[in-house]
């Protein structure tokens, strides 16, 4: 668990944006701007969310790249990331990859794990619903695992990913 | 399938260097790569194109504001349901 000052956060995703964008992701708006914003929830939670573009050969189809995280108070100025989803789009090779976690409650009950992941080839087609998820450590970890799959360029093969349900 | 990613020892043909100043470039941060494993290093074709252009991102002001809209983590996911137990 990584606790973070509100700081530490607006820190955090700059450094996310600017290592995104190294990496020739292209951020869609509203974070295509000068000034990105950290969103304060009615609730207190503190949200990331971004989405970006993979570079992709003219005439091909999009790639994107969805990044969210809540974050919650656990003490004054320290925040806890409570929830993720972490999802690219291969719209040309017509597959997802997701890394998530929320309803935490329900999936450590049932299977000892907070977290779980998507894979759908063809792009909406449930083999499983959700695969056993290997724990993300940070949105830059959740990058780096879901660039690599998309740099292999081929559709990832789910029957190799251990089923929950 | 196309070809996304260079090696070390193509991208040190390119910059004309050795195999070892690729690597030096790629742990002191400045060459944008993934490490497949301690031994597989591949370097995006896309990001060292931006980064031979000597493409630097600006840093962002970042500031808190109020959210945009409430995400729901997994809507629309039907949730997996306990297995029941099969003994032989």
């Amino acid at each position: 668990m990584t606790l973070a000052s509100a700081s530490d956060l607006l820190t955090y995703l700059a450094d996310l944006v600017e290592t995104l964008e190294r990496y020739a992701i292209t951020l869609l708006p509203p974070n295509d701007a000068d000034e990105i914003a950290l969103g304060a929830e009615r609730d207190g939670s503190l949200v990331i969310e971004l989405g970006g573009r993979l570079p992709t050969p003219r005439r091909s189809k999009d790639v994107d790249l969805r990044v969210f995280e809540r974050w919650r108070a656990v003490d004054a100025d320290e925040w806890v990331c409570v929830e993720y989803a972490y999802e690219l789009r291969h719209r040309e090779l017509d597959y997802r990859r997701a890394l998530h976690r929320h309803d935490e409650d329900h999936f450590v009950r049932l299977f000892g794990v907070a977290t779980h992941e998507h894979c759908e080839v063809p792009m909406g087609v449930l083999t499983c619903g959700h695969y056993r998820g290997v724990p993300v450590t940070d949105a830059f970890d959740a990058f780096k695992r879901l660039y690599e799959e998309w740099l292999g360029d081929e559709k990832p093969d789910c029957r190799g990913l251990p089923c929950l349900g | 399938m196309a070809k996304l990613y260079y090696t070390p020892k193509e991208v040190a043909e390119i910059l004309d260097i050795s195999d070892d100043a690729v690597l030096d470039l790629v742990n002191r941060g400045s060459l944008p790569a993934l490490r497949a494993s301690p031994r597989i290093t591949r370097i995006p074709i896309a990001a060292f194109d931006l980064w031979r252009e000597g493409f630097r991102p600006k840093r962002r002001r970042v500031s808190m504001s109020p959210a945009r809209r409430k995400v729901i983590v997994g809507e629309g996911e039907k949730l997996p349901a306990a297995r029941r137990m099969v003994r032989a």
